[in-house]
């Protein structure tokens, strides 16, 4: 008889292991990390290497095996003139679309911190841009600057700037696309910069602030001094974002100018989806996208010390 | 709804333990992870048997001409040579389809068979026609009613219609990196009596005939249009025409097929013409504006049922031809299209979708002996498609155009490119020539 009562006592404890089991940190953490981590090696890991191997070969779209040929397709990379191009216009656009970025994140986290009626439906508006997918918001650009259809044009033919019919070009002229294209990376990343300088902005004590003002020092005295020094850390988060964003898009360029007029606004991103995808050779297109992957290397080392500095706080 | 009140105030009342959450987490994503499952057997409407029919999925691009989709919506545009080695050898297919229809045009041929490899790696059907499409009332007011025969009247009369309208009406010609502008730079690069290869794919594009091309390009930005022409996509020249901003593009007929249904007016007004004649005896061009080829991967599971499937469409030419408004011409010339297209009294010469006059589109009867393909001379190899992709030639036009580079500049360094692209598909052995 004692048989069957031990066998009844060893089903409970197993699912009060399993209970236990799940309150231990060693075991939950990882559990809960694991969709994370599978996500990660999955869809950007995988890729990654995958990109390493084939730009160290002559892959193409149409083949499934390759050979390794060393550095000549980044020589062939390198010579190519449009590469070049697209190198350039990579660091420029993104260099001036993040210095537009925080001085106006700068100026709307004050605006945001402030207290005044709407502030909520106004912030709600800010993150828009944010919430929405980047193909989607060049699509509506797209339209904006269309050269038949563009409501600027209608505007400034409405108020006599230009004339009726003759619009304006511009994702056609050089300086004009640039610009386009600029606007749309820092309108698209600028929200969230505005909200992570927002916070960084709230979170200064109020008292340094009033006891300066106390001793006479006016706003600039007491923005360069107390609030700059004091936002610069959450500010370098807002700008690695910014760069990780921008410098890797292709979206903007591919949807707005395709890379003109010419090459004028091509980037690495969009190169790299020409050469490597559209014209098949799959090698060399991986080859350009190897280019962004200092940078970003440097963004992330850049992101991991500033993490591990807070942690040490 | 008290009871649904009730419930949630359980749910909200009751304290979620971390083990609660980690349970109901699992629970969702289990369901999470099921539902595509679930879905998809849905509509299939339960599990699929394996007795059951053989199924064909065609992935193809919609179509410019909507209602053509209509038509073949139950069943679709593959792409390139650059799939070659990838894709099933179609040799068999061709050559029942010749056997019943005759040859298929030199233009087709090159489009979907390697002479390098002499191999068949997809199945040409039908193209459509490259024609110019200019608005005869703009025309008619520069004395040139009948549209351009050559690219100085057309320079002329745009130019003259751009300086009457005081710059409201433009030429049409793209230099962007778009389809249509690759098409347009082609068709005058072969009218002036150039080429990107020859015949046997060695590069040729440095010529005088190319940068006689390029040049002429030049002087049609200056004088007939302005720059939103390095800024348009594939749609922008169609909408132009229509909306009575330009006054002659290259483009089929699908622009005005739109304007017959949206704006009937001016798809009375909208005319075509033959391909524009450039160098003295040379004979004037077009590009093919669409080619559809299909390929079947080698993975495929229904490489049968597909073959069968592109045989089926190659018995019903009439059909894709009249259910793409006549956008769609079949490349092989004794289909059941043959007579009802471009016999005395056809469909070119009566247009069936009301066009005013009905003999709009007898312009189009001889197509086939002005359409080449993208490569012509020589095969759209894969070489040819990463020229095109990367739009080189658009680009090359466009640095000429806005004074970056002289006419003879552009073409040499568009000549370094285009070599580099050769020689790298050499080596994988899919492109022929030496030079």
């Amino acid at each position: 008889m004692s048989e069957p009562a031990a066998r009844r006592t060893v089903i409970i404890d197993e699912t009060v292991r399993v209970h236990h089991l799940l309150d231990r940190e060693e075991v939950l953490g990882p559990l809960m990390l694991a969709p994370l981590l599978i996500y990660l090696v999955a869809l950007v890991g995988l890729p990654l290497l995958f990109v390493f191997i084939y730009s160290f070969s002559d892959a193409t779209t149409g083949s499934d095996t390759f050979n390794f040929v060393g550095l000549e397709t980044f020589q062939k990379t390198i010579a190519d003139p449009v590469f070049q191009v697209a190198l350039r216009n990579t660091v420029v656009f993104t260099v001036i679309a993040q210095a537009v970025v925080i001085v106006l994140a700068t100026i709307l986290g004050f605006v945001l911190s402030a207290n005044f009626r709407g502030k909520w439906f106004v912030r709600f508006l800010i993150l828009l841009p944010w919430t929405t997918p980047v193909a989607l918001s060049a699509l509506a650009w797209l339209w904006m600057l269309d050269s038949l259809f563009s409501p600027f044009n209608w505007i400034l033919g409405q108020v006599h700037l230009i004339d009726q019919g003759t619009p304006v070009a511009w994702l056609g002229q050089d300086s004009l696309a640039v610009a386009s294209v600029v606007a749309l990376q820092a309108w698209r990343t600028l929200p969230l910069a505005a909200v992570i300088l927002m916070a960084g902005l709230t979170s200064i004590p109020p008292e340094l602030n009033e006891q300066a003002e106390v001793d006479g020092a006016g706003f600039w005295r007491r923005f360069f001094d107390i609030t700059m020094p004091l936002l610069a850390p959450i500010m370098m988060v807002a700008i690695l974002f910014g760069i990780v964003a921008t410098f890797t898009d292709m979206a903007a360029v591919y949807i707005l100018t395709r890379g003109g007029p010419g090459d004028a606004t091509q980037v690495l991103g969009s190169w790299s989806f020409y050469t490597g995808i559209q014209g098949g050779s799959l090698a060399q297109g991986a080859a350009i996208g190897i280019f962004m992957f200092p940078v970003l290397l440097g963004v992330c080392i850049l992101m991991l010390r500033r993490a591990s500095r807070t942690d040490a706080f | 709804m008290p009871g649904v009140d009730k419930v949630g105030a359980d749910l909200l009342a009751r304290k979620v333990t971390r083990r609660d959450f980690v349970k109901t987490g699992s629970l969702l994503a289990l369901g999470a992870t099921s539902f595509p499952t679930i879905l998809a057997a849905c509509s299939t409407g339960g599990s699929p048997s394996k007795s059951g029919p053989k199924t064909l999925k065609i992935l193809q691009w919609s179509h410019f001409v909507p209602d053509y989709d209509k038509w073949f919506d139950p069943w679709v545009k593959a792409p390139p040579s650059q799939y070659e080695q990838s894709t099933v050898d179609m040799s068999d297919v061709v050559k029942q389809v010749e056997k019943k229809y005759g040859k298929q045009l030199d233009f087709a041929r090159l489009t979907n068979f390697n002479p390098h490899t002499n191999r068949y790696f997809g199945f040409t059907y039908s193209f459509a026609p490259d024609p110019g499409d200019y608005r005869q009332s703009f025309f008619q007011q520069v004395g040139m009613a009948n549209g351009p025969t050559s690219w100085e009247e057309m320079l002329t009369a745009t130019a003259q219609i751009k300086s009457k309208t005081k710059g409201a009406v433009r030429g049409g010609i793209g230099f962007s990196p778009e389809p249509d502008s690759n098409m347009a730079a082609r068709a005058l690069i072969w009218s002036f009596g150039g080429s990107e290869q020859d015949a046997d794919s060695n590069v040729t594009i440095n010529s005088d005939a190319v940068v006689g091309a390029v040049d002429y390009m030049a002087r049609l930005f200056k004088q007939a249009e302005t720059a939103e022409v390095f800024s348009w996509n594939a749609a922008s020249n169609n909408q132009g025409l229509v909306a009575g901003s330009l006054s002659f593009i290259l483009n089929s007929i699908s622009a005005y097929r739109t304007a017959q249904a949206s704006k009937p007016d001016v798809a009375k007004d909208i005319f075509f013409s033959k391909p524009l004649s450039g160098a003295s005896g040379v004979k004037p061009l077009a590009s093919e504006h669409v080619i559809q080829t299909y390929i079947i991967p080698k993975f495929s599971k229904s490489q049968d049922v597909a073959k069968e499937f592109l045989l089926y469409l190659a018995d019903h030419a009439s059909d894709f031809v009249y259910q793409s408004k006549l956008y769609e011409f079949p490349v092989n010339p004794n289909t059941n299209a043959q007579d009802k297209l471009y016999g005395q009294g056809g469909w070119l010469d009566s247009d069936p979708y009301k066009s005013d006059p009905a003999s709009k589109l007898q312009v189009l009867k001889d197509a086939t002996t002005w359409s080449v393909n993208v490569g012509y001379p020589g095969p759209a190899s894969p070489a040819i498609g990463e020229i095109f992709d990367k739009n080189l030639l658009p680009s090359m036009m466009a640095a000429a155009a806005r004074g970056q580079k002289s006419p003879k500049q552009a073409v040499a360094d568009t000549e370094t490119q285009i070599k580099a692209i050769f020689a790298s598909w050499r080596q994988k052995g899919l492109v022929g020539g030496t030079k």
